[in-house]
């Protein structure tokens, strides 16, 4: 440290001294999400990082050289509503506005396993996403698009094997080899039981059938990302930005771990795993997360798992800013929030993008809103400037030490679940659970004391009356649906079915085989997810919570 | 007395559980007792938890979209059991719209995105148990003294007492300017009135200067003044209006209160009073 920095040093706290004497701080303490307290000033004392190179590991800067110089993010809307014909429809839409991936909501008798004409489905049919009973329903939704050119995202978990049977099948429509195919399948059950809720067998089948999706996959899709492991619904139940990467990468290491077990080489299927973190409103806290989760995964998967390719140490990562961010308050600022949270992803490194509608606190998003979003981060990429060179914030200090922080934080955590025996063991005794609805609560009450300022909501409120043009799910939907899988059933060929659905179910008896085949075969034959799953329900049994 | 028992349930197959369980907590702190179904259970599992738990009141959540269909299906199948007595509230993701509809097909009230648990729980107290003691009032707010003109009265306020002034502000409602004078937790509210059909004026008139009301600081005013007209105390207002600093106010006659007349005044939240 220099003389000069240091008397100028000096100098400085004398006048924040003098300063606090007539004028106190905002607050007595500042804090991150995570409970990090954060200084006054940073790089006081000059630290001097080794922060490495972009494309080398451990990858804090970036998974590739150039990042966003050669190619932009994927901009990857999430959509899905009501029939497979309307969502088609959307989906064209999304593409001819320059959006550059499909990304498929399904609804949620589809993602629990249910036919559209089950009880359990009734009230639910296309309301969150479209309903898929059978591969009929799959042509329509892709109809017109060529899978050989657009890579597609799927929000499917636990009937993940199902649906992606259906997409190989279609691609096979349209002659395109699965070998060609380009997408990704969520497939990541843990954080179902976690967070999400859609999850249908306990975790020991569930883990089987991730594994036999990892086997069938590097052999016959190659291309293919076979798991989004994903912290976004971990951070939307309420875990701050540390429990989100911490409990993502204990559910990464597990099924690592069951891919090792089963009897895969880790540089076989490693390459193909992929992240889903959320993009929350701590702006540099957020930043310095995504660019931390990089380097520990890096760390885990070289040292840790003895990984060599260095595909499988690169933590690829798509990104949704916040949903429980948006307030149905004054709901046009919440285009400025996403705005920020975008940034903030892009700032981090994101490898592909979601934005959320301003509608979202409301109902699903109306195409306007739709719109806007996707122009929110093109107005980014390509106005901002912030894709022109790479890991602009690295060196920061600020950047640098919440990097740290995050990093010490995360792998206190991996240290405590690794003590239940791992993530699987940590979620079957409520660990995670319990650590995410108690930081919940707790935001819940600085919320409602006005601690946390929520514009709109808890402070710069104004008399509204809410009530924006909303997008409504035809009613009329859920009847008609039921009437096209009848019809598929009337004139598809009933014997082959059964003995397809029989073929599934003597393997599913047999732990040894990959059961993707067996599906392979049932979709191909017109059985509808609701008949695949109930299959597998009477052989591995249904999850009913912790 | 016994804790007010509820049933949090989640119905459909909707997975989205954060808010039921933040409301759990919530008013398991309010003291009373949770039980929370878990997810994915059908109208008749909920109906027929509520009434083997024997609660007082079924909460339901739903962000899926499916509440038009669901929450109409809970009241009707405790209706088949003869429990139509246990009232049903909603929250969630559920567009304005969609309420009339609710409330019409007898769930109570809707609680939307945004909404405090303080309120809700005050809500549950208020319909459970409508004439439980509510909370006294929180402080006296201000003593009312009714003055011919400002000017003449503050003097004695501020150069005398010391005291400084906090605002003043003309309530069109009541006629008057007022200032107000604070002093620790409470205030001196000098009012003034504005023109001859100021009730103020013909306080003056009546009584010359002089103490003219005093203001008692309390939450849930329209419950409290509904329970007060149920027990029959005369009011000056049965509704409340709009008073000083965007609070909500309503005065209560002096026959009731040994001659005395006493104002209720609640703040609204949000903003910088």
């Amino acid at each position: 440290m220099t003389y000069q920095h240091e008397n100028a040093q000096s100098r400085w706290e004398k006048e924040v001294e003098d300063i606090l004497k007539r004028f106190p701080e905002r607050k007595d303490e500042f804090q991150t999400s995570s409970g990090i307290p954060v200084e006054r000033l940073y790089g006081q004392d000059q630290p001097d990082y080794d922060l490495g190179f972009p494309g080398q590991y451990p990858y804090l800067r970036g998974i590739q050289p150039t990042m966003y110089r050669s190619r932009l993010w994927t901009m990857r809307q999430y959509a899905g509503f009501g029939s497979a014909a309307e969502t088609n429809k959307r989906f064209r839409y999304l593409l001819e506005q320059g959006q550059t991936g499909l990304s498929v909501a399904f609804d949620l008798p589809t993602q629990i396993g249910y036919d559209s004409d089950d009880a359990m489905s009734e009230g639910e049919v296309g309301k969150v996403g479209v309903a898929i009973d059978t591969l009929a329903d799959m042509e329509k939704l892709l109809e017109g698009i060529p899978l050989d050119k657009v890579s597609t995202s799927m929000t499917i978990n636990a009937p993940a094997a199902i649906l992606l049977c259906m997409y190989i099948a279609v691609g096979e429509k349209q002659g395109v080899p699965s070998e060609k195919l380009t997408g990704t399948i969520q497939n990541d059950i843990l954080k179902e039981y976690i967070a999400r809720g859609t999850y249908i067998f306990p975790p020991k089948p569930s883990m089987r059938l991730i594994t036999n999706i990892f086997a069938y996959c590097q052999e016959h899709s190659p291309k293919f990302n076979t798991i989004s492991i994903s912290g976004y619904h971990i951070r939307e139940a309420g875990s701050n930005a540390v429990q989100e990467v911490a409990f993502t990468l204990a559910n990464g290491m597990a099924y690592v771990d069951a891919a090792i077990e089963s009897g895969l080489d880790v540089d076989a299927f490693a390459p193909r795993l992929a992240f889903f973190f959320n993009a929350h409103n701590n702006f540099f806290e957020e930043i310095a997360k995504f660019r931390a989760a990089r380097r520990i995964w890096a760390k885990i998967m070289k040292e840790h798992y003895k990984a060599k390719n260095p595909r499988s140490w690169k933590l690829r990562f798509h990104t949704q800013t916040g949903g429980s961010t948006l307030t149905a308050q004054q709901p046009d600022n919440n285009i400025v929030r996403v705005t920020l949270q975008a940034l903030a992803a892009v700032l981090g490194g994101t490898q592909s993008l979601h934005t959320n509608s301003r509608d979202e606190a409301l109902a699903l998003p109306t195409e306007e809103s739709a719109r806007i979003a996707l122009r929110t981060q093109q107005i980014i990429a390509h106005e901002s400037g912030v894709a022109d060179t790479v890991d602009p914030l690295g060196g920061s200090y600020y950047v640098e030490a919440l990097t740290d922080e995050i990093e010490e934080k995360v792998m206190d955590y991996l240290e405590r679940i690794k003590e239940y025996g791992g993530a699987v063991q940590a979620i079957e005794e409520g660990f995670m659970q319990r650590e995410i609805q108690q930081n919940a609560y707790e935001t819940q009450k600085r919320i409602e004391n006005g601690e946390e300022i929520i514009v709109g909501l808890n402070r710069f409120t104004v008399e509204e009356d809410v009530n924006p043009e909303l997008l409504k799910v035809d009613e009329a939907l859920g009847k008609e649906q039921i009437e096209n899988l009848e019809r598929i059933r009337a004139e598809r060929n009933n014997e082959e079915v059964k003995e397809k659905l029989d073929i599934l179910r003597k393997h599913a008896q047999n732990p040894d085989k990959n059961l993707i085949p067996a599906i392979l075969d049932a979709v191909k034959a017109y059985a509808s997810v609701g008949e695949i799953c109930h299959v597998l329900r009477d052989e591995f049994g249904e999850y009913t919570g912790s | 007395m016994e804790k007010i028992r509820v049933l949090i349930a989640k119905p459909g197959l909707d997975g989205h559980d954060r808010g039921a369980l933040v409301i759990s907590q919530a008013l398991r702190d309010h003291g009373m007792e949770v039980i929370y179904t878990g997810l994915r259970q059908s109208p008749v599992q909920i109906a027929t938890a509520a009434i083997q738990e024997d609660v007082d009141v079924v909460g339901l959540s739903s962000l899926s979209g499916a509440h038009n269909t669901l929450f109409p299906k809970v009241v009707e199948e405790l209706r088949k059991r003869n429990a139509e007595d246990i009232p049903v509230i909603g929250g969630g993701v559920i567009p304005n719209e969609d309420i009339p509809f609710l409330l019409e097909k007898g769930i109570k009230r809707i609680f939307t995105s945004g909404s405090s648990t303080d309120e809700l729980a005050r809500y549950i107290k208020q319909l459970v148990r409508p004439d439980e003691a509510l909370d006294p009032p929180k402080r006296i707010n201000h003593i009312g003294i009714a003055v011919n003109r400002l000017e003449d009265a503050l003097p004695f306020y501020t150069d005398v007492l010391g005291l400084s002034v906090e605002a003043i502000e003309e309530v069109e409602s009541e006629g008057v300017k007022v200032a107000f004078l604070k002093i620790a937790e409470t205030r001196i509210e000098l009012l003034e009135p504005l023109h001859e059909q100021s009730p103020i004026k013909k306080f003056l008139e009546k009584r010359g200067e002089g103490i003219h009301h005093i203001a008692l600081e309390v939450d849930d005013i329209e419950e409290r003044l509904a329970q007060m007209k149920r027990k029959g105390i005369q009011l000056v207002n049965e509704e409340p209006k709009e008073g000083a600093k965007k609070s909500k106010i309503a005065f209560i006659h002096p026959k009731a209160a040994n001659g005395v007349l006493v104002e209720l005044c609640e703040q609204t939240g949000g903003g910088d009073v």
